[in-house]
Order: C-alpha cells, then structure tokens, then sequence
C-alpha cells in the first residue's frame, strides 16, 4: 500500500517479453493521479536501481543485462515506494558509515559484474562487520561469493550493477532487521483462525 | 449450467458440467478493493461496499460463487465483543483478550442482534447481490459455528480449559451459543444466501478428532437439520482425524485445508459430502507464481474434489492473477480430458 497516495495498492509484476523478462509497476486504482503516481514510482525506480523503462511502456522495466534479479527488484521497488513522490531521487553512494565499526565501507566494481567490499576501519572487529556486511549484500542481491578475494561477491549475470549495489548496501548494514521486516509485511494480511491469533 | 447451478449440484454431489470454482470464504483483497473502491475496514460494514467487492470474486476472478461476508467477526461485533477493525490491509479481529462472558448464564443474544449495524450490513448485502446477479450466481452467506463464537465471547484459553475441566459445562455454552448460529443462519436464507459457510475453529492444532465428536458431531448434525439450506463448514488445518465424523453430519460440504491431501480426504470421505478447496494461500496464492496455483488445482480435480477454491481467506496482498488462474486452470482441465475422453 502506498503511503503517499491514498493507501492505494501498487503491485510489481512478473512478465515475459520477446526481449526477456520485465517487471510491470501496476495499480488496480482508478482515482484520479493513481496512474501519474505509477509512473513516477517507475521512474524512480528506474534512476535509483538504474533499470530502463522500456519504450513506449512508462511503467514497464527491465534491467540492461537481461536477468531478472527478483529479489533486488522487489527491494528496489519497496524502497522507491517508501521515497516521497515530491523529492528528487538519486542513486545512492557505493560508500556508507557503518555505525557499528565506526569505518566507512565501500564496494568497488571489478567489472564482469563482481564487486570488492573494503573497510577503513583497521580493527579485527571493522574487518568481521565488513565480511559481515558482504554476506548481507550477497543475500539481499541475490549475489554469489568470489573464490579468488576475501569480501568479493557477483551477480550472476556478469554486469555491474553499481545503482543496485548502492541501494542494497544501506540494507546490508542490517540485513536481519531488514528480512524481519520484510516478513512482517507478508504477514500482514494473512487471516489466522482464532486459535492461532496473537490476542 | 450456470454457475449458480453448477456450485449447487457439486454441493449435492450431482453431476455437472466442470467442477465449480468456489469461494466459501473470502477472496477479497487490497487490489480488488481498489479496482471496484470498496476497501476494508468499510467493506466489512457498509452493504454496497461490501456487495461490491464480493461481486469481483464472479465479474474478475471467474469464480462460481459470491462471498460478502468476509470476516469472522460479525456476530461477536453484534454480540458485544470490542472490536479492532484494523485498516484497508489488514483483518478486523475480535478483542480476545477482552472477554465479554464467564458463564452460561452470561450468554445472552441481544433482541437486536439480527438488526445490529453489521448484522444487517450482511442481510442488506446478500439482497443487493440476489438484486443484481439474479440466478446467475451462487451467493454463499456465512454463520459462524458456536465453537468459534466461544473463542471469541469467552476467550481462547478460557474457553478451551472450560472444556477440559468441565464438559458439562462447555456443552451448556455451545448449546446457547448454537442459537446465534441459527439465527443469523436463517436471516441469511431468507435475504437470499444460496448456501451458507458455517466455520467452526475446532482446528487441527488445538483440537482432537475425539474432541469434535465429543462436542460438535451432534451440535452440527441439529445445525443442518435447522437450516434450510446447503452448509458448507469449515475448519483450518489437519482435520482427517475428524472427517469421517464431518461426512456423517449431513452438512451438503466441507472446506478443508491445504494440510490435508485431496487423495487421503476423498478416501475418507466418499459421496457422503463435498468437498471443497484447498489451494493452499500463504505459500502459493501468495508467494508463488501461477504454475504452482495450477498444480494445485490439477491435484484437487484429480483427486475428485468436488469444487475447487482457496483453502481459507486468502491473504489480502495476493495477486488477481493468481486468483483467476484458479478458474482458468479448471476450464483448461477439464477441456483437456473432455478432448482426451
């Protein structure tokens, strides 16, 4: 549901193009602006994951390397959901404090889609956040783990994805709170017998 | 065959022209709320709102049946239960922690309960549908059984060590409780309900197979003898200790649960009643794609289930395309094996 217009629902949807697959941002509302809402909702999500909205098709998007990506797409599409409609959106930094080791953590692109994980930070505990948080990007994106370098992840598909990566970052600071959360809006919703319900 | 008569020929067990998709108890959710502007919590309590969004299970999702009764609180609301009716994204619930009755002699069903607010929001609906969609469809009211009543106006717990210390007892509140099923029951046939849904939360979790004969086996058979019309009841989680019993209280189907399989509940259950479901919602109508919905619903034809449909509620986030998927797969199976045959 879309805090910022009217509670409407607005749902991603899976779909199959000649080109490959494609996700559809789609309401089900008719009232007036849902439709506007849409395609800003598209557009942010098309410069803050860098996903192209396929021409003619606004509120259609895929990403450039052809991969569907879905767990990255669905956070992709929550955090566009959570920004205000009236603010400009930007790409996040592949660079973010970290509070708990109080360094700085930074994914460099190694091309072909890999990505190395470093921390200012000089202490042991700095090093075990920063595994740490490699781990949590690797889930959230649904990325591999490099054999050949310590903290060095990839997306299958073989292309950078720094837009992405950025956004996920900020997520794989927390990635327990952010799965957490994320189960408790599926739960949401979901009618349990009475014997079953928290009372 | 209309869907009307199809949904009430398989709840005979009589024959028909495809198995009927049937919904016998809500398949509203947040994006049909906004394709026909009907959204919870005011969908539960205002009668256009309400037969506006049950409308969409037949004109959307192609399904044989109408349900407007959504919830499972509208009687505890009249009853007196405190309410939480919670937002468009979520269900209303009843206070459980909060409850209204200790004894038997605190029963009483209040001389206005059948014109409460969000009793007639029900009644109204019902005639709104039947106004509109004539015999086309099947519109299947819903009242629920005493058990569940007894969750709700005593309490989970209370309720349930009342039937471990006191069966005496537990069987005097039931007996009470059952005229609020009756009543509510009744008003909906004569509203024009085709069939009704009669749930009764004696679940597979907290709940023996030798529990529900001890307590509801005869409570249900006087609930079917008394309404006039088909019962569908309904009761969530593993429930084939208890569905050789379910088959013998003359109640025309049974709505059963993903946790059963619909080879094992067919064996059991025979020709004595229907079947119905049991799409599972939480992992495939919510989570998973439109293939897994169409296993899903291959398995239950397969097995002979009588109408197909989700197992319970279905969660209120689930997609359309997943839903209609359920009545396009049985149109698809069965001209599959009409072609074949």
């Amino acid at each position: 549901m879309d805090p910022h217009f009217h509670d409407i629902s607005i749902a991603l949807y899976r779909q199959e193009s000649e080109t490959g697959p494609t996700l559809l941002v789609h309401t089900y509302s008719s009232i007036e602006g849902a439709q506007q809402r849409i395609e800003t909702l598209s557009a942010t999500m098309a410069t803050i994951g860098a996903m192209q909205q396929v021409e003619g098709a606004a509120c259609q998007l895929r990403f450039s390397c052809g991969a569907r990506h879905q767990l990255a797409s669905r956070r992709l599409f929550l955090e566009a959901c959570k920004l205000p409609p009236e603010g400009t959106s930007q790409p996040r930094p592949l660079s973010i404090f970290d509070k708990k080791s109080s360094a700085n953590v930074t994914v460099s692109s190694l091309g072909n889609g890999v990505y190395q994980l470093s921390t200012d930070g000089d202490s042991e505990a700095a090093s075990r956040r920063c595994s740490a948080i490699t781990g949590g990007l690797a889930k959230l994106g649904e990325m591999e783990s490099v054999e050949d370098g310590e903290n060095r992840i990839a997306f299958s598909c073989g292309h950078a994805h720094d837009e992405l990566t950025g956004l996920l970052l900020v997520r794989a600071l927390n990635v327990r709170s952010t799965l957490r959360e994320q189960e408790m809006a599926a739960a949401r919703g979901q009618l349990a017998a009475p014997s079953a319900q928290k009372q | 065959m209309t869907s009307r008569q199809r949904v009430m020929a398989a709840l005979r067990r009589e024959a028909v022209d495809r198995t009927p998709v049937c919904n016998p108890t809500s398949v509203a959710t947040v994006e049909l709320m906004d394709l026909v502007r009907a959204p919870f919590p005011d969908a539960n309590r205002n009668p256009e709102m309400m037969a506006r969004l049950a409308a969409t299970s037949y004109t959307e999702l192609g399904f044989d049946s109408v349900m407007p009764v959504f919830s499972i609180i509208q009687e505890s609301s009249a009853l007196g239960c405190k309410m939480q009716w919670e937002q468009k994204d979520n269900w209303p619930t009843v206070r459980m922690r909060e409850p209204i009755w200790v004894e038997p002699d605190d029963i009483k069903i209040p001389p206005d309960f059948l014109t409460h607010p969000d009793m007639k929001c029900v009644l109204d609906a019902i005639k709104i549908l039947r106004k509109e969609y004539g015999n086309e469809v099947a519109i299947i009211g819903k009242t629920m059984g005493p058990w569940t009543l007894g969750y709700h106006c005593f309490g989970v717990e209370p309720f349930l060590l009342m039937s471990l210390d006191d069966p005496g007892k537990t069987k005097l509140c039931l007996d009470r409780m059952k005229e609020a099923t009756v009543q509510f029951g009744l008003a909906q046939i004569e509203a024009g309900a085709d069939a009704l849904t009669l749930p009764d939360h004696a679940t597979g979790d907290l709940v023996s197979g030798e529990y529900y004969k001890r307590y509801l086996l005869d409570l249900h058979i006087e609930l079917a003898e008394r309404l006039p019309a088909a019962l569908i009841l309904h009761i969530c989680g593993k429930t084939l200790d208890r569905m050789d019993y379910i088959a013998q209280t003359g109640m025309a189907a049974f709505h059963y649960d993903s946790k059963n399989l619909p080879s094992e509940a067919m064996s059991i259950v025979g020709n004595r009643i229907s079947l119905v479901g049991n799409i599972n919602n939480p992992e495939t109508l919510f989570s998973k794609g439109p293939e897994t919905v169409r296993e899903e619903v291959y398995r239950n034809l397969e097995s002979g289930v009588h109408l197909v449909g989700p197992e319970c509620a279905i969660p209120l986030q689930t997609s359309i395309e997943n839903l209609k998927e359920i009545s396009r797969s049985v149109k698809d199976w069965h001209k599959d094996h009409s072609t074949s045959n």
